[in-house]
């Protein structure tokens, strides 16, 4: 579960990224958060990684009092949340299996669990087959999905994708949005930034709507744009 | 921390070492060369202190009879010696004891004394003086004798060499510093090096939660690397090296028949030298690295 209250994020040279945002995820939803660039989506998981401390107010995460938590305890914090970038974020010297097998390597599990965990995360994304190939040696769509099991691999309770499909064309964006769904299915909560409107307009989950740092639309069942009301602050 | 953790962490260094080929030779040279300067040092103190103990153990003063002095013109030396009023004890050293003595000293090189007796050697007179401050007076009572062929006194002999050691210690000692600290830097700007080519690495682990010291280690196994590799090969170098200096060394003494000084051997200081060099490698390569990831790895 995630939960933040009264968060305002200010930075040191004066932009005020996030201004008292409330926000609650409970276990196992799907949201989307949307927004144009700058409008504080990308803080906002910023803070839920503890990249960043609120500069007012809690952040709560999985039980993790973020914005209180030790230095040393933040790696426990991010093994417990899955993460997906814009860009990947592959290491591009290790194969397709190596990549995935990193993230335990890094929790220290057993070698006969990586050896069971890493097949099936890429199995879980379909890539089986390309599990010796290297990043370079892949398309987009399927890096991000290389990325996404290892997010996965070491079970977390809660997947952030930040502009997963930004680099990616609409075809492979629905294959990813299709996988986020999966995983979503077998219990996972996600959590995606992004300002595609086709794809939000698509899916029909909660979305929450953020401008210029404040929380201006939280609906269930949402649309990118919210019909009822006026569109051009969004354009 | 899991073996398999630490087989890990072990196995980057090793590859970050060998990534970053060419700063990791550079670094390895300058901890080479200051063990080098530091052992070559170490070993001249090593030796001057052996040598400094081989005169200390040799009398204060020691009055020489010429070596024909029959037993008569001995006795005379002796009451000489005897009645000086600068003198607090004597003893007396028979051309005997003094053979016997000498091929003590010479250890293995005293085969150069066979077919000679006891003869070549001249009786002396040991000589605790009352007040040492007299000795240079005492020696000049000493020479005047009829009979005596030479006085030694070594207390000049050992506080030069004493004297040596001391500023030989304090010179070296800040040409060791000087070079330790350069070490340190060059190895933390190696590892400097290496943390910027992996930056984006580092940031990939601290997003799927490796614990900072996870992302450390490796860094610091690589100065460790950088350190003892330049400690086993300085190691080596200082240590042919200085055999071929000593076995050229006791051999012309011997020839030259100074064999009052004599070098240490490499068997007796390798032990030593090993010690030093690694514990020192090990020190350098951990600080570069510590300086390196403080300022450099933000994790």
């Amino acid at each position: 579960m995630i939960e933040l209250k009264d968060v305002t994020k200010k930075y040191p040279n004066g932009t005020l990224a996030l201004q008292d945002v409330n926000l609650k995820i409970d276990k196992g939803e799907f949201v989307f958060i949307v927004g144009q660039s700058g409008s504080g989506k990308s803080t906002l998981v910023k803070l839920l990684l503890k990249e960043e401390d609120p500069t007012e107010g809690e952040v709560n995460v999985n039980g993790y009092e973020v914005t209180a938590m030790d230095h040393k305890d933040v790696p426990y914090l991010r093994r417990s949340l899955g993460v997906v970038f814009q860009d990947f974020r592959l290491l591009p010297n290790k194969t397709v299996y190596e990549n995935v097998a990193f993230a335990m390597q890094i929790t220290e599990s057993l070698p006969k669990e990586i050896r069971r965990q890493v097949p099936m995360a890429l199995a879980l994304v379909g890539l089986s087959r390309k599990a010796n190939m290297y990043p370079h040696q892949l398309s987009g769509g399927e890096q991000q999905r290389v990325a996404l099991a290892r997010a996965l691999v070491n079970n977390p309770s809660v997947l952030i994708a930040d502009e997963p499909t930004g680099n990616l064309d609409p075809e492979t964006s629905y294959e990813i949005m299709k996988l986020l769904c999966e995983v979503n299915h077998r219990g996972t909560t996600v959590i995606v930034a992004t300002h595609e409107k086709t794809i939000v307009d698509e899916m029909k989950k909660r979305v929450v709507a953020i401008n210029k740092g404040l929380i201006i639309r939280d609906q269930e069942k949402g649309l990118y744009k919210d019909e009822d009301k006026n569109s051009q602050i969004y354009n | 921390m899991r073996i398999r953790t630490a087989r890990y962490i072990i196995k980057e260094g090793i590859v970050n070492t060998y990534r970053n080929i060419l700063m990791s030779l550079a670094s390895i040279m300058i901890v080479i060369a200051t063990l080098v300067v530091f052992g070559f040092f170490l070993l001249i103190a090593l030796n001057l202190e052996l040598n400094i103990n081989v005169f200390k153990e040799l009398p204060e003063l020691e009055v020489f009879c010429h070596e024909e002095l029959d037993e008569n013109q001995v006795s005379y030396v002796e009451e000489a010696v005897k009645n000086s009023d600068k003198v607090a004890k004597y003893e007396i050293v028979t051309k005997e004891q003094a053979f016997e003595k000498f091929k003590k000293r010479l250890g293995e090189g005293s085969m150069i004394l066979d077919g000679y007796d006891e003869s070549i050697l001249p009786v002396s007179f040991i000589i605790n003086l009352k007040d040492p401050s007299q000795s240079t007076e005492a020696v000049e009572e000493f020479k005047d004798i009829s009979g005596v062929e030479n006085v030694s006194f070594h207390q000049q002999t050992i506080d030069m060499i004493s004297k040596v050691t001391y500023w030989m210690r304090f010179i070296s000692g800040i040409m060791i510093m000087i070079l330790l600290i350069i070490s340190v830097f060059i190895i933390s700007n190696t590892i400097k090096i290496t943390v910027f080519a992996r930056r984006r690495e580092i940031n990939i682990m601290k997003f799927i939660g490796a614990t900072d010291w996870f992302i450390r280690w490796p860094f610091v196994v690589e100065g460790v690397i950088i350190g003892i590799l330049g400690a086993i090969i300085a190691l080596i170098l200082s240590g042919i090296g200085y055999n071929a200096l000593e076995g050229r060394f006791n051999q012309d003494l011997l020839s030259l028949n100074l064999m009052f000084f004599k070098m240490l051997k490499i068997s007796d200081v390798l032990a030593q030298l090993m010690l030093y060099y690694l514990v020192i490698g090990f020190v350098v390569g951990a600080v570069g690295s510590f300086l390196s990831i403080r300022r450099y790895l933000r994790v």
